[in-house]
C-alpha cells in the first residue's frame, strides 16, 4: 500500500492503483475525457496530466501507477495550461459548427467536453477548427454515430471490446484520420452489433448517442436507480424520468452488471410502462354478453372475493390455484402466496419458474 | 518506400530554407501519429498549420508564441516519441534557426544566403567544380579533369587518395540509388594523368610582392600555389626535411604513396615563384624578422603535437605518440615491431593508421583500445574495417587507466577500466565507468593516438592569440591583432581534414591578394563538356576495392585498387550534372570562387 | 443434492476466478446478455470454456471444446464424465471422503457409462468427452454454469443432479471460481421461489410438509393454513381440465403463450369456473379471464428483486403510472380482507419486514439496509439471517446446507417424445437476445421489433435440402399437438435431425408444438425436446 501525497495531502493508495484511481478514492478530482473504468488506460486525451515530483514532464494520471513516496500535484499552472490546451485541441477537432451545434446537440448539458471547457474557460479554439461534414450513421434503431462530433477518445471502443467484449466497434487506426467504425450504418443488420448501447453510455460527447436522447434534455430529468425487469442477472440501471414519464435508461454500476446493460435493459425496459394499451380499469366478464367490460374496483374485487370464497367453501381450497409472476417484486409475491394460503386456503401456489 | 524516404532525407539539398525542412519533418511526424493521443494526433497537424504560416511569412509574433506554447505542450504531454520528439525537434529548430524564424516573421522572407546550390560543389570546402571534372573524365580528358580540380585545389592526387569526400554526402544521385563515387573518379583521373605531367594554368605577371608561408603542409602549399599563380613571390618555411605536412608525416604510405604526393608537390612548384626552405624551425625572433621582411605571412603550421595521455606509466619505454611514429616514417625511419604486442589507444583515423602501420612493421598482435563503441569511432568505417581485415583487434569500451612498467622501465601492459555506453552528450553517447574489474592488455609497445595539438608556443611569443590552443583569426583568416599575418588550416581549426586545410589555404591566398591590393583573376582554360540528359536508371555505385588483406598487410604499398575505364564510365554516367540541370544554371546557383 | 435451486457462487466470482467454466444448456449471450459479456471477458482473460449444447451458440465459437450433444442426453453426458473421472482417479478423494456420502453407489450407477456409450447416446466424439473431463478435473477451480437447457426436460432434475455430481466428486463446491450455477431465467424467478411461490415451500424453502414450520407460520399469520400437498403449475392445467381445479388467480403470467402445448392450456383455462388475471395488459390469457385487474409495473412501485446469484436488490418507484391501475399488494390485501382474512395494508417496506421476520435466509434484509451506505448499492446475497450479516456470496463453504453432500444417482432416460417416421425432427425452443418471453414488455419497444419481430425455425442444411426448403422459405411445422407457420433459417447451427425455435413470437408460437411432459420432481415441462414435422408451406 504505497504512501503518496496528492496536492499536499498524504494518503495511502491501493497497490497497483493509478494516480487517477488513488485520487478518486480520496475524492480528489482529476478531469479526464478518455478514461474508461475497467479497461487498460488509453491515455489519449491528456486532460488528466499531473505533475510528479522528480519528473521533467507531466504524466497522465490515468496511465501512471503510484509508487511509494510519490508526490503528485494536480493543479500547477503548467498542467492547467496544458489541460486547457488539450481541450482547445480537442475542441478544434470536435468542431463548433458541424452537423450539430452545441445548442442543438442531444448531449447539450450532459456533454463532458462541454462541461470541462466551461470549467477551464475554453470558449473556442485558438487553433484551426475543422469543418467536418461526414455522413451520420443512424440506421440502427437505437444508436447514432456522428463522426463529426467524435473526439476519438476510444471510450466506445473500450466499452465494446473490453467491457461488452463484443468486438464489433473498433477504431480504424488511420493516424490523423483515425475514426471510429461504429456499426450503425446502412449495413447495421449485417454486423455482430448487439445494440447494447454501452458505447453510447461511454461517449463523452454527442458523437455516439442513444436516439432516445432526442426526447429530453438532461436538466429536465431525474434518475431513479432500480433493477432491470427482464432476465435474472439483476443489472442495476437508472430510469431517466421527465415530467412523470420514463424517457431513457442508463446502466448503473451494480455488482452483477459492472456498469453494463444489454439491449433489452437499456432500450426495452420502460416503453411498456406507459404503453397506450396499459389496462387502466378492472374488467369483469358480463355473464349476459360474455364480454369483458370495464368495472369499478370495488365491484371487481367483490366479484373476485365472492367467487373464490364460493369455490373454496364449496370445493375446498384445493380447488383453487394461484400462479405468481416471476417478474414481480418479492413483496408482491410474498403477499400473493400469503393470500393464496390464508384466504384461498390452497397450496396450489406456483410461479412461472419452470416456463 | 522507407528506403526511398531515407534517401530523400539524406540528399536534402544544401541551402534550402531550414524552416521548410522543419515543416516537412513535422508533416512526416504528423503522418506517423497512430491517432491515439490528442497532443500528437491533433497537436502536430495544428503545429504544421502554424509553421506553414511562418514558412509562408504570414505569421506574426503571436502565432510564433502560440506555436511555441503548443509545441511545449505536445513535447511534455505526448505519450510516445512520435509526438514528443517531433515537438522537441520543432523547439530545437526555434533555437537553432532563431534568426531564420525572425527573418520570416519580421522581414517577410528567408535570410540572405538561403538558396540552393549544386550539392557536391557546395559541400566541398574548396568548392571544387565536381560535375566539371567528372564530365572531363567521362570524355577522357584527364588532364582537363586535373586542372578543373586544380582551379580550386592544387592537391588532386592527395584528394583522390585520402579525401573524406564531403562532396558525396548529399549527392543528388542519392535520390535515385546512391551517391556518385566522386573520389574514385578523381583517382582514375590522376592515375591516367599524374598531376606533375599536367601543366598548371599560366601564371600572372610578377607582382614583386613577397609572402612567407610558415608550414609546408596542404594548407600552406595551397596558399603558395594560388599566390604564385597570382604572380606573388612565395617562400615556404618547413620545419621538417620534406614538404607535405601531415600528408607525408601523418598519413601512412599504404594509404597515400609518397611518390604520388610528390606528383602534387611538383605540380604546385610549377605554379610560379616558390622558394622552399625545409628543415627550418622558426622561433619567435625569426618570426618577427619574417613579418618585417615579407609583405604578408600565412601561418599554417598544422597540429603536429601528439596529445598526451595523462595516466601513470606513459613515460615508460615503448610508449610513443602516433605523431612521433608516423612522423619518423615520413622521413623513412620505419619501426620494427617484429614479435611484439602493440596496443594503440584511440578511435580516430590516426589510431587506425598507427595500428595498420604496426601490422606492417611486423607486430605479432595489434589491438586498438577505445573507450567508446566501434560505431562511435571517428575513424572512417572503411578504415576500421580495413584494420580489422588486416588482423587488428578492436577492444572497445575500455578506458586506459595506467601503463604497467617492468623492472627495466619498459611498458608491459595497458590496464583499462571497462566502460558502459551512456547518455548522449554533445551529440555522442558518452562512456561511463562500468561496474566490472580492470582489464590488463599485455603490450610491448603502446601507441597514443588521442588527438593532436598545435605547437603554438613561438607564435604566441610572437604575439598571436590562441583559444584552446588554436590561433584566433577573423573571417578573412587574418590573425587577431595583425594586418598582414594570416592563419589557417589545422592550427586555426584544430585537427581536421586535408580538404579543409586546402580550402583555408585557398581562402588565405585570396585574402592576402586582396590585402596586397589586388583582385587577381586566375586563368582557367578547361572546356567542360556539355551535359548529356540524365541517365535515370537506378544502378549500383562502383566502390574501390582493396588489395587482399593478407597480402597488403606485409608491405607499405598502396592498398586501394582504382576503377577500370569501364567502371569509371558507368560511374561518370551516374552524375546528374547538377551544374546544368536544376538550380546549377541559375544566377547564384553555384558555390564557387571566381 | 445441494438443496435449493440457486447459484452457489456469484457471477463475478465465476467469471473472474474460475479456471474452467463448463456451460451446459445455456446461451447466456442471448438469455443473460450481461453475464454473456462477462463470460466473454473470462474466456479472453484465459479461462477455459467447455460448451455443452446441441446448438452452435455464440460462445461455442470461443469454447475450447464444444460438446454438441443430442438434446435430452445431458444425464448420459454427465454420468459419462463422472464415470471417466472415477475410473481414471481424477476426482478429489479427500473432498469425497470428508464432505460427501454415497460415493460407492454413485460409482456403481455410472459404471457402464463409458466414453463409447456416451458417444452412442449423445452423438459426440468420445475423445472430446475425455478431453473435457480432463480439462475440468485439472482446473484449480472449475465452475458449472447451466440453464434451462438442463432443466426443461422430462429428466431435468436428473440432469441437475448429474451435473452436481461432477462438481462434488472434484471438490468444486464451496470455493471461489467453482460451484454449480443455474442461471435463473426471469428477473425475479429466484425471488418468487424464495418467497414461497411453490406448492411445497413456504418463504425461504421452509416446508409445508413440516408440521412445526406450518405451526410457526399459522402463528405468524394468525390463520389456519392448508395442509394438503399442492400442485405445481404445470400439474394444475391437467387438473383444470379434469375439473379438480375450478378457480385460478393468475398474477402476471401468460400461459397461453408461454406454456407448452397451447391448445391444452386454452382447454384448461376454458374449463375453469373462475379465472382472475392481474396484469398490465390484456394478454392472450387475460382474454379468458372472468375478472381482469390492472396492476402496477416495476417502475411504479417500491420493492426488491432477487437475482440469479441470490442477490436481493432494490426496485424503486420512478413514475406513478396510469391512473386506474393499483398496486398489486394493495389488491391482494383487498381480496384477503374481502375473503375474511384480516390483512392490514402494508407498504413494501413493511412487507419486507414481515418477510424478514418469517424467513430466516432473508432475516437481515430490509429496504433501509439495502438503501444504506453499508450495502452501498450492492444488494444482499442470501442467506442473510441477521441485520449484521453481510450476506453469502458463496454457498457450501465448509459444509453443505444439508450436512454431508449426498450423491444422487440419476440414470439416463430418453426424452418423453422422440422423432419417429411421422414426426422425424427434434424441436428445441429457447430465447433470443432481442426479445423476452411473451414480449409483453419488449414487444412494446419498436426498435426491437425492427431487429427481430418474427417467428423462425433453425433447420440443419442437410435436413433442409432433403425437405426442399431454402433459407427464408415459409414452412409449416407440426407436432402431435398443433401446427404453425414459420420462416426457415437454414444453417449448421443445429445437428442434422434437430431444429430450434424461439418462443417469443405469436405469428408462429412454438408452444403450439411443445410437449407438456413434465419432470417428475420439478414438474418443469420438456420445452427442449419434442418431435415435429417440417414442410414447405403452401402458397
Amino acid at each position: 500500500m504505497p504512501n503518496i501525497m496528492i496536492n499536499g495531502a498524504a494518503l495511502e493508495a491501493a497497490e497497483g492503483a493509478t494516480i487517477l484511481e488513488a485520487a478518486r478514492a480520496e475524492g480528489i478530482r482529476i478531469p479526464t475525457l478518455c478514461h474508461f473504468a475497467g479497461r487498460e488506460a488509453v491515455a489519449s486525451c491528456r486532460v488528466c496530466v499531473v505533475e510528479v515530483e522528480g519528473l521533467d514532464q507531466p504524466v497522465s494520471a490515468c496511465a501512471t501507477c503510484v509508487r511509494e513516496g510519490m508526490v503528485v500535484t494536480t493543479d500547477t499552472p503548467r498542467v492547467v495550461a496544458y489541460r486547457k490546451m488539450a481541450l482547445e485541441l480537442i475542441l478544434a477537432d470536435h468542431g463548433l459548427d458541424s452537423t450539430s451545434y452545441c445548442f442543438s446537440c442531444v448531449k447539450n448539458g450532459a456533454c463532458e467536453l462541454q462541461d470541462l471547457c466551461r470549467e477551464y474557460g475554453v470558449t473556442g479554439s485558438p487553433f484551426e477548427v475543422t469543418h467536418k461534414r461526414e455522413p451520420v450513421r443512424d440506421s440502427n434503431p437505437f444508436l447514432t454515430y456522428d463522426p463529426n462530433l467524435c473526439i476519438r477518445c476510444q471510450r466506445c471502443v473500450g466499452a465494446c471490446n473490453e467491457a461488452a467484449r463484443n468486438h464489433t466497434l473498433v477504431a480504424a487506426k488511420r493516424g490523423v484520420r483515425t475514426t471510429i467504425e461504429a456499426p450503425f450504418g446502412e449495413d447495421w443488420r449485417a454486423t455482430t452489433c448487439e445494440s447494447c448501447g454501452n458505447c453510447a453510455q461511454a461517449c463523452p460527447t454527442g458523437a455516439l448517442t442513444e436516439k432516445r436522447r432526442t426526447a429530453y434534455r438532461s436538466w429536465e430529468t431525474e434518475r431513479v436507480r432500480t433493477t432491470c425487469p427482464h432476465c435474472g442477472v439483476g443489472c442495476q440501471l437508472d430510469l431517466v424520468v421527465k415530467n412523470g414519464r420514463i424517457v431513457d435508461a442508463e446502466a448503473a454500476d451494480g455488482p452483477s452488471n459492472n456498469g453494463l446493460l444489454c439491449v433489452k435493459g437499456r432500450s426495452a425496459s420502460f416503453d411498456f410502462v406507459d404503453a397506450p394499451d396499459r389496462l387502466t380499469t378492472p374488467l369483469v366478464r358480463n355473464a349476459a354478453t360474455g364480454e369483458l367490460e370495464p368495472a369499478g374496483w370495488d365491484e371487481a374485487l367483490d366479484v373476485v372475493a365472492r367467487r373464490f370464497t364460493e369455490l373454496r367453501d364449496e370445493y375446498g381450497g384445493e380447488s383453487l390455484a394461484a400462479f405468481a409472476c416471476s417478474r414481480a417484486t418479492n413483496e408482491d409475491i410474498y403477499l400473493f402466496q400469503k393470500m393464496a394460503r390464508t384466504a384461498l386456503q390452497t397450496n396450489n401456489v406456483d410461479c412461472c419458474a419452470r416456463v | 518506400m522507407a528506403e526511398r524516404f531515407a534517401r530523400r532525407v539524406r540528399a536534402v539539398p544544401p541551402g534550402m530554407c531550414p524552416l521548410a525542412f522543419e515543416l516537412a519533418l513535422l508533416q512526416v511526424a504528423a503522418a506517423q501519429t497512430c491517432g491515439k493521443c490528442v497532443p500528437c494526433r491533433d497537436g502536430l497537424p495544428q503545429l504544421v498549420t502554424l509553421l506553414e504560416h511562418v514558412v509562408a511569412c504570414e505569421a506574426d509574433e503571436t502565432d510564433v508564441a502560440c506555436m511555441r506554447a503548443l509545441a511545449e505542450m505536445v513535447r511534455d504531454t505526448s505519450d510516445c516519441a512520435i509526438g514528443y520528439e517531433a515537438a522537441t525537434a520543432l523547439l530545437d529548430g526555434l533555437e537553432t534557426f532563431a534568426d531564420e524564424h525572425a527573418s520570416h516573421v519580421t522581414e517577410g522572407c528567408c535570410q540572405e544566403g538561403v538558396g540552393q546550390t549544386v550539392p557536391c560543389e557546395t559541400l566541398c570546402p574548396a568548392h571544387v567544380d565536381v560535375p566539371g571534372y567528372i564530365a572531363c573524365v567521362a570524355a577522357g580528358d584527364y588532364a582537363g579533369a586535373v586542372n578543373v580540380v586544380r582551379k580550386d585545389n592544387p592537391f588532386p592526387t592527395a584528394c583522390a587518395f585520402v579525401c573524406e569526400h564531403p562532396c558525396e554526402a548529399r549527392c543528388r544521385r542519392t535520390l535515385i540509388d546512391a551517391p556518385v563515387n566522386i573520389r574514385g573518379i578523381k583517382r582514375y583521373a590522376v592515375d591516367q594523368a599524374p598531376a606533375d605531367t599536367v601543366a598548371p594554368p599560366p601564371r600572372n605577371m610578377d607582382t614583386a610582392r613577397t609572402v612567407a608561408i610558415i608550414g609546408g603542409g596542404p594548407s600552406g602549399l595551397t596558399c603558395a600555389y594560388f599566390l604564385a599563380l597570382m604572380g606573388h613571390r612565395v617562400t615556404v618555411f618547413e620545419a621538417r626535411e620534406q614538404l607535405g605536412g601531415m600528408l607525408r608525416y601523418g598519413i601512412p604510405a599504404y594509404r597515400f604513396p609518397r611518390e604520388r604526393l610528390d606528383e602534387d608537390v611538383r605540380g604546385i612548384m610549377e605554379a610560379g615563384t616558390i622558394t622552399v626552405r625545409c628543415g627550418v624551425e622558426i622561433d619567435a625572433r625569426e618570426l618577427r624578422d619574417i613579418a618585417d621582411t615579407f609583405h604578408a605571412v600565412y601561418v599554417a603550421v598544422g597540429a603536429q603535437a601528439g596529445k598526451a595521455l595523462r595516466i601513470p606509466g606513459v613515460e615508460a619505454a615503448g610508449v610513443m605518440s602516433a605523431v612521433e611514429l608516423l612522423g619518423a616514417i615520413g622521413d623513412g625511419a620505419y619501426p620494427d615491431f617484429t614479435g611484439k604486442r602493440v596496443v594503440v589507444v584511440g578511435g580516430g583515423n590516426v589510431a587506425m593508421d598507427c595500428a595498420r602501420t604496426a601490422v606492417r612493421a611486423g607486430a605479432d598482435e595489434v589491438s586498438v583500445a577505445y573507450r567508446r563503441r566501434r560505431e562511435d569511432m571517428t575513424a572512417l568505417p572503411a578504415e576500421v574495417e580495413s584494420a580489422v581485415a588486416e588482423g587488428v583487434e578492436l577492444i572497445t569500451l575500455e578506458a586506459p587507466v595506467r601503463i604497467e612498467v617492468d623492472e627495466e622501465g619498459h611498458c608491459a601492459a595497458l590496464v583499462t577500466q571497462p566502460q558502459m555506453i551512456g547518455a548522449v552528450r554533445g551529440g555522442r553517447p558518452a562512456p561511463v565507468a562500468a561496474d566490472k574489474p580492470e582489464r590488463r592488455i599485455p603490450a610491448d609497445a603502446v601507441l597514443i593516438a588521442v588527438g593532436q595539438d598545435v605547437g603554438a608556443g613561438p607564435f604566441e611569443e610572437f604575439g598571436m592569440k590562441t583559444t584552446w590552443g588554436r590561433f584566433d583569426a577573423d573571417q578573412h583568416l587574418r590573425a587577431e591583432g595583425f594586418e598582414h599575418v594570416f592563419v589557417g588550416g589545422d592550427c586555426q581549426t584544430g585537427p581536421s581534414t586535408v580538404i579543409r586545410a586546402i580550402a583555408a589555404g585557398k581562402v588565405a591566398a585570396r585574402n592576402i591578394d586582396e590585402y596586397l591590393g589586388y583582385h587577381h583573376k586566375l586563368a582557367y582554360e578547361v572546356e567542360v563538356p556539355e551535359a548529356q540528359p540524365n541517365d535515370r536508371t537506378p544502378k549500383g555505385r562502383v566502390e574501390l576495392g582493396d588489395r587482399p588483406a593478407r597480402e597488403r598487410r606485409r608491405d607499405f604499398k598502396d592498398v586501394e585498387v582504382g576503377m577500370s575505364r569501364e567502371e569509371v564510365e558507368q560511374e561518370c554516367g551516374r552524375c546528374l550534372r547538377c551544374d546544368h540541370f536544376g538550380c546549377g544554371v541559375l544566377e547564384g546557383g553555384r558555390e564557387q570562387y571566381a | 443434492m445441494l438443496g435449493s435451486g440457486a447459484m452457489t457462487n456469484s457471477i463475478e466470482d465465476v467469471t473472474r476466478h474460475a479456471d474452467v467454466i463448463m456451460l451446459v444448456g445455456s446461451n447466456p449471450e442471448e438469455a443473460h446478455p450481461v453475464i454473456g459479456m462477462q463470460l466473454r471477458a473470462a474466456v479472453e482473460r484465459g479461462c477455459r470454456l467447455i460448451v455443452v449444447d446441441p446448438r452452435d451458440i455464440g460462445l461455442a465459437a470461443q469454447a475450447d471444446i464444444h460438446l454438441k450433444l443430442r438434446p435430452g442426453t445431458n444425464v448420459a453426458f454427465a454420468n459419462g464424465m463422472v464415470n471417466y473421472l472415477i475410473q481414471n482417479e481424477l476426482y478429489d478423494e479427500g473432498f469425497v471422503r470428508e464432505r460427501t456420502e454415497g460415493f460407492e453407489i454413485l460409482a456403481a450407477t455410472v459404471r457402464d457409462c463409458t466414453p463409447s456409450w456416451v458417444e452412442d447416446v449423445c452423438g459426440i466424439d468420445r475423445r472430446d468427452l475425455v478431453q473435457a473431463a480432463k480439462m475440468y478435473a485439472a482446473a484449480d477451480a472449475a465452475a458449472i454454469v447451466y440453464c434451462l437447457g438442463v432443466t426443461e426436460h422430462s429428466t431435468g432434475t436428473d440432469g441437475v443432479m448429474a451435473l452436481s455430481n461432477i462438481a462434488m466428486i472434484t471438490g468444486n463446491l464451496g470455493k471461489p471460481g467453482g460451484g454449480v450455477n443455474p442461471l435463473r431465467g426471469q428477473n425475479n424467478v429466484q425471488g418468487a421461489c424464495d418467497m414461497g411461490a411453490g406448492p411445497d415451500d413456504l418463504p425461504g424453502y421452509q416446508k409445508v410438509a413440516d408440521p412445526e414450520t406450518l405451526r410457526r407460520f399459522e402463528k405468524a399469520w394468525g390463520a389456519e393454513l392448508p395442509r394438503e400437498r399442492g400442485l405445481k403449475a404445470t400439474e394444475c392445467f391437467p387438473a383444470m381440465q379434469e375439473g379438480r381445479i375450478k378457480g385460478l388467480f393468475l398474477f402476471g403470467e401468460d400461459p397461453v403463450r408461454t406454456d407448452p402445448d397451447t391448445g391444452h392450456v386454452i382447454r384448461a383455462l376454458e374449463a375453469l369456473e373462475f379465472l382472475v388475471v392481474d396484469d398490465l395488459f390484456l394478454t392472450e390469457t387475460a382474454k379468458y379471464a372472468d375478472v381482469v385487474l390492472p396492476g402496477r409495473s416495476y417502475a411504479e412501485k417500491e420493492g426488491t428483486f432477487t437475482n440469479t446469484e441470490r442477490r436481493v436488490q432494490r426496485v424503486r418507484k420512478a413514475v406513478d403510472g396510469p391512473a386506474g391501475a393499483r398496486l398489486d399488494t394493495e389488491l391482494f390485501t383487498e381480496v384477503m380482507n374481502r375473503m375474511g382474512y384480516a390483512q392490514p395494508q402494508l407498504s413494501a417496506v413493511e412487507v419486507m419486514e414481515e418477510i424478514a421476520a418469517v424467513t430466516p435466509s432473508y432475516g437481515g434484509v430490509s429496504h433501509a439496509r439495502l438503501d444504506g451506505a453499508e450495502v452501498a448499492g450492492r444488494g444482499l446475497q442470501w442467506p442473510c439471517p441477521t441485520e449484521s450479516h453481510p450476506g453469502t456470496p458463496i454457498l457450501h463453504m465448509g459444509e453443505f446446507a444439508l450436512g454431508l453432500g449426498a450423491f444422487s444417482t440419476p440414470e439416463y432416460q430418453p426424452s418423453a417424445e422422440l422423432p419417429d417416421a411421422e414426426y422425424p425432427l427434434m424441436l428445441t425452443t429457447g430465447r433470443i437476445l432481442y426479445q423476452y418471453n411473451a414480449r409483453a414488455m419488449t414487444g412494446r419497444t419498436e426498435g426491437l421489433d425492427e431487429i427481430a419481430n418474427r417467428s423462425f425455425i433453425e433447420i440443419n442444411a442437410h435436413d433442409a435440402e432433403a425437405l426442399g426448403v431454402a433459407d427464408g422459405d415459409r414452412v409449416r411445422v407440426s407436432s402431435r399437438r398443433g401446427s404453425i407457420e414459420s420462416t426457415a433459417r437454414v444453417s449448421d447451427k443445429t445437428n442434422p435431425g434437430e431444429t430450434w425455435m424461439p418462443f417469443h413470437f405469436q405469428d408462429g408460437n412454438s408452444n403450439w408444438l411443445t410437449n407438456p411432459a413434465l419432470d417428475r420432481v420439478s414438474k418443469a415441462p420438456e420445452y427442449k425436446v419434442c418431435a415435429v414435422r417440417v414442410e414447405k408451406a403452401e402458397g
